[in-house]
């Protein structure tokens, strides 16, 4: 299955759309902050503090 | 979501993706690591201990989406799956489907690099041997699919003490042994009072196809065994006094209560309280025996 065209949507569609991705996005940016800090604190404790 | 005039679906909510990776499953797999790894001898750096755990935690997620993925169809005809997002027409399965082998993908490269690759191999083999070898293959076809199946739900503490030991010796092959035989009592008797909802589905649960007779002897045939091995960490000196005690008492029960499900003859799911006392409990008994263990492995160590 594939979404839909934008224009295939109502208004009320459109608006619970954007609320979705926004969440969405709030969510992947929260993750993506987390790894970039288990990355750093990997590198870390694999090769210690001055390499 | 699809509404009954036009074919319009709308982008997942994070909460579906969520769901998908049964958290409570997951829970469960998290704490059986979490006591494999606090109970290891030797230590690790919190920090990789952590990535060990979270691997872990991922990889069951994508085990979760993986299976829902392959049994939308399956779920929709029982009432207790009916509502998980792809049978409520909440997602599109190509996303549940890109979720899970990308979680999968993920948590055992990332297991690789961070912890060891023995670690990553083991949680690469669980994961297709849950979204795989269980859920296409044994789960549809024979009525002993959680005997075998059960084997992938077992592999979590074994990953836990390999990674923090680098290797896998007799202590976490028990650990592995004791969810292996726990699996089928627990599952069976969930199986006894969800027969019916197993059996519109299709799905070929022991208590549908050899009936509930042979599924109770076999549910207090199987909690010997597992009895048997849970108290072989004391028998064998690799644990003291406290989990003895524990592992004696918690079995004890178990196979009280294994007892009275193997002499109750109700064919009511309604009437069938011995089986949901003996599902209850079986929960409570891993968390309680594997907590037990940990904290004896920690305190001797």
């Amino acid at each position: 299955m594939t979404q839909n065209e934008p224009s295939a949507f109502t208004a009320e569609e459109t608006a619970i759309i954007r609320k979705r991705q926004a969440a969405r996005s709030r969510v992947m940016g929260v993750a993506l902050v987390g790894l970039c800090i288990l990355f750093f604190l990997i590198t870390v404790a694999k090769v210690g503090v001055w390499g | 979501m699809t509404t009954a005039t036009r074919d319009i679906i709308l982008p997942a909510e994070w909460r579906d993706f969520w769901a998908l990776t049964k958290p409570r499953v997951m829970s469960l797999v998290v704490f059986t690591a979490l006591c494999g790894l606090l109970a290891a001898p030797g230590s690790i750096h919190p920090v990789i201990g952590f990535t060990a755990i979270l691997c872990l935690a991922l990889g069951a997620g994508a085990c979760g989406a993986l299976n829902q993925y392959f049994e939308a169809d399956v779920d929709a005809k029982m009432a207790r799956t009916a509502g998980r997002p792809l049978p409520a027409g909440r997602m599109d399965r190509a996303s549940a489907l890109n979720f899970g082998i990308g979680l999968a993908a993920f948590s055992v490269g990332i297991m690789g690099v961070a912890v060891n690759w023995l670690c990553a191999g083991l949680l690469a083999f669980s994961i297709f041997f849950y979204a795989i070898v269980y859920t296409i293959w044994l789960k549809p076809n024979t009525p002993q699919n959680i005997v075998i199946g059960g084997a992938a739900g077992a592999f979590p503490p074994v990953i836990g003490w390999a990674a923090v030991t680098g290797d896998v010796t007799l202590i976490p092959v028990l650990l592995f042994a004791i969810i292996f035989l726990w699996t089928p009592p627990h599952f069976w008797a969930l199986a006894l009072f969800m027969k019916t909802d197993y059996g519109a589905a299709g799905i070929p649960m022991l208590p549908n196809v050899k009936g509930q007779r042979v599924t109770r002897n076999q549910i207090f045939a199987y909690s010997f065994p597992m009895a048997a091995t849970a108290i072989l960490p004391f028998a064998l000196a690799e644990t003291g006094l406290v989990y003895g005690a524990a592992a004696i008492v918690l079995n004890l029960v178990f196979l009280a209560l294994a007892f009275r499900v193997w002499k109750n003859e109700t064919t009511d799911a309604a009437a069938m309280k011995p089986e949901k006392q003996l599902f209850a409990f079986s929960i409570l008994y891993l968390f309680l025996l594997f907590a037990i263990f940990a904290f004896d492995r920690m305190v001797i160590s």
